[in-house]
């Protein structure tokens, strides 16, 4: 019954790998690599007070829009905050609440899914309406607007990414779980009278929930890109958080002068996605070994 | 005929999934916390004129019968006034949609000939340094915010050499595609990676096929192949991608056009945002569900039209 559209959306969220065997020796590359980098933000995300030689709100206009090298590692801003240290302080904002954004619709849509594709009927069919539905708007317009919606802030953020994102992991498990219902090892534990939740907990889940733990990882990246945007626009977190995003549109009016103060951020994010993108390559080789 | 019934089939499908999304953008208004009347009258209002929105937007009424004026509303074409600039919606949308509309098909065609490009060559060749080589492109690609593309472009292509202009959107048509070479390439680049991803599977699956085999052993050039036999194989795919990025690629116009300060529906959404214009918020999230909805259709269309394997 799936739609070309509905297959396409597998093709752009599962990365196959046709044509080509699992590469025991990239899995471990990629892991090393992704975690390397993933562990190094949360660790300086976690020790920020130690690490940032400054205050990140600490202004000082005697010294502000000082260039890279000297004292200020990485130069200072509009206001003279040092711009080192608010990259650092930044990650204590945006992993935590992508991580967050990322793991409510997880945990809600794996229930909804699970309970929808095991019990199926009229609920089922119910919940995929809505699915339909809630796709057809472009997620990041809708979260944009929730947040609108809501006031800005995390709280914010995270509410609209849970309301907007749970859909697609109930889809997920609702196709996994429908799939395994017909294998023996569901029948088996049926015939054995085992309780339905035991059964779905259990047996199934632990034997379909890769997918959906593959698609949270690249989830995180996207929500890091989003809340960095939203907040570029204004939307995001509120001043005076240090927030990538937001540091960038704070600086976008010194792009011919100081570079610096908009390359900075943004190399934050792009280097965290990349480490992000690699450690979600190596959970895809393994769940698919 | 089966394909006919297909695409039929298809829009009927779409019709509950409207009234849904029509829902959601009503309930939108009723979602912010306050007084609904006080949203639409806007900050500075005065406690007559809220009232008087009240009376007139008959939000007195129960939830149901707003929800049914609403959906009448939109289906003769009103969208309400906005608030800061008391024009109707529907004409300021009007205005704006051209230039997102060109934003979309610029970005959407850089995308996609550079992920072909890319795609091809690593497809070509599995697991040789190109392939590692495009997928790096494609792993770091994914992981750089729009926005911040765009600003590099200005930083690096725009300022040093003055040939396209860093924001706006000037008259006359040779200016304007002058303005839109930057936003374009930014909505691309942020475009292909996903795609480089899904062709790059696609087209290793049809260079490892059987036509493959036996075109190669009748003696046809890898040129001719490429253009002539796969590229027919792996467009489908391409243009299924395409819609399913649709929204995607909207936030992303959104995106590219605060950054470029482009006049299209995306900064117009932006503005609504900040003065907080209640209707013109709905109306551009209405116009754009209603784009991506219609880039399904048409993709599934496209595919009925051009696959006669295709049924549902």
């Amino acid at each position: 019954m799936a739609t070309p559209v509905a297959e396409g959306r597998a093709l752009t969220r599962t990365r196959t790998r046709l044509g080509r065997k699992v590469n025991k020796k990239s899995e471990r590359r990629a892991f090393i690599i992704g975690g390397a980098i993933v562990g190094a933000y949360i660790l300086a995300a976690l020790l920020a007070p130690v690490i940032a030689p400054f205050d990140p709100n600490k202004q000082d206009l005697f010294n502000a829009l000082q260039a890279p090298g000297g004292e200020h590692l990485l130069g200072t801003d509009s206001v003279g905050r040092d711009t080192f240290s608010r990259l650092i302080y930044a990650g204590r904002v945006d992993l935590p609440v992508a991580v967050i954004a990322a793991l409510l619709p997880f945990i809600i849509g794996t229930v909804i899914g699970s309970v929808a594709g095991y019990a199926g009927g009229v609920g089922d069919s119910i919940l995929m309406r809505i699915a339909d539905s809630v796709q057809a708007f472009p997620i990041y317009v809708l979260l944009l607007v929730l947040v609108f919606a809501f006031g800005q802030g995390a709280t914010s953020f995270i509410l609209a990414a849970t309301l907007v994102s749970w859909v697609a992991y109930a889809r997920l498990i609702r196709g996994e779980i429908i799939r395994a219902k017909q294998l023996p090892y569901v029948m088996a534990a049926k015939t054995a009278g085992l309780p339905h939740s035991r059964i779905i907990v259990r047996h199934i889940l632990p034997n379909t929930i890769g997918r959906s733990i593959v698609y949270a990882m690249s989830d995180i990246v996207l929500l890091i890109l989003a809340l960095a945007s939203l907040s570029f626009l204004g939307v995001g977190i509120p001043a005076p958080t240090a927030e990538w995003g937001r540091m960038i549109a704070e600086s976008q009016i010194y792009l011919r002068s100081h570079w610096w103060l908009l390359v900075a951020p943004g190399l934050a994010i792009v280097v965290l996605g990349i480490g992000l993108s690699f450690l979600g390559d190596a959970l895809d080789q393994r769940t698919r070994r | 005929m089966r394909r006919f019934r297909f695409v039929l089939g298809r829009l009927l499908q779409t019709v509950p999934v409207l009234f849904v999304v029509l829902l959601l953008v009503f309930a939108l208004l009723h979602l912010a916390p306050g007084d609904p009347a006080r949203t639409l009258a806007g900050l500075k209002a005065t406690e007559e004129s809220v009232e008087a929105i009240r009376e007139e937007m008959g939000l007195n009424e129960p939830l149901i019968v707003q929800y049914g004026t609403y959906v009448g509303n939109v289906f003769r074409g009103d969208l309400g006034e906005s608030t800061v600039s008391s024009k109707p919606v529907t004409t300021i949308v009007r205005q704006r949609l051209p230039v997102t509309l060109w934003l979309l098909a610029g970005g959407a065609i850089v995308g996609t000939t550079f992920a072909l490009l890319l795609a091809g060559l690593a497809a070509r060749r599995p697991d040789t340094w190109i392939d590692h080589i495009v997928r790096g492109i494609s792993t770091v690609g994914l992981g750089m915010p729009v926005f911040w593309v765009g600003l590099m472009l200005i930083l690096l292509v725009a300022l040093p050499t003055g040939w396209f202009p860093v924001g706006g959107f000037p008259d006359g048509l040779a200016e304007q595609v002058r303005a839109m070479v930057l936003p374009s390439l930014t909505l691309g680049f942020a475009l292909a990676p996903v795609q480089i991803r899904a062709l790059r599977s696609s087209l290793a699956q049809v260079y490892d096929s059987d036509y493959t085999m036996a075109a190669r052993s009748i003696g046809v050039s890898e040129t001719r192949l490429l253009w002539r036999h796969l590229l027919r194989n792996a467009a489908l795919p391409a243009v299924t991608v395409l819609a399913v990025q649709m929204g995607s690629l909207l936030f992303g116009a959104v995106v590219v056009e605060a950054t470029f300060a482009l006049p299209g529906l995306g900064q117009g959404l932006v503005q609504s945002v900040s003065r907080r214009d209640f209707p013109m918020v709905q109306g551009v999230t209405l116009i754009s569900a209603v784009l991506v909805l219609t880039a399904h259709l048409l993709a599934d269309a496209a595919y009925a039209a051009l696959d006669p394997r295709v049924e549902v």
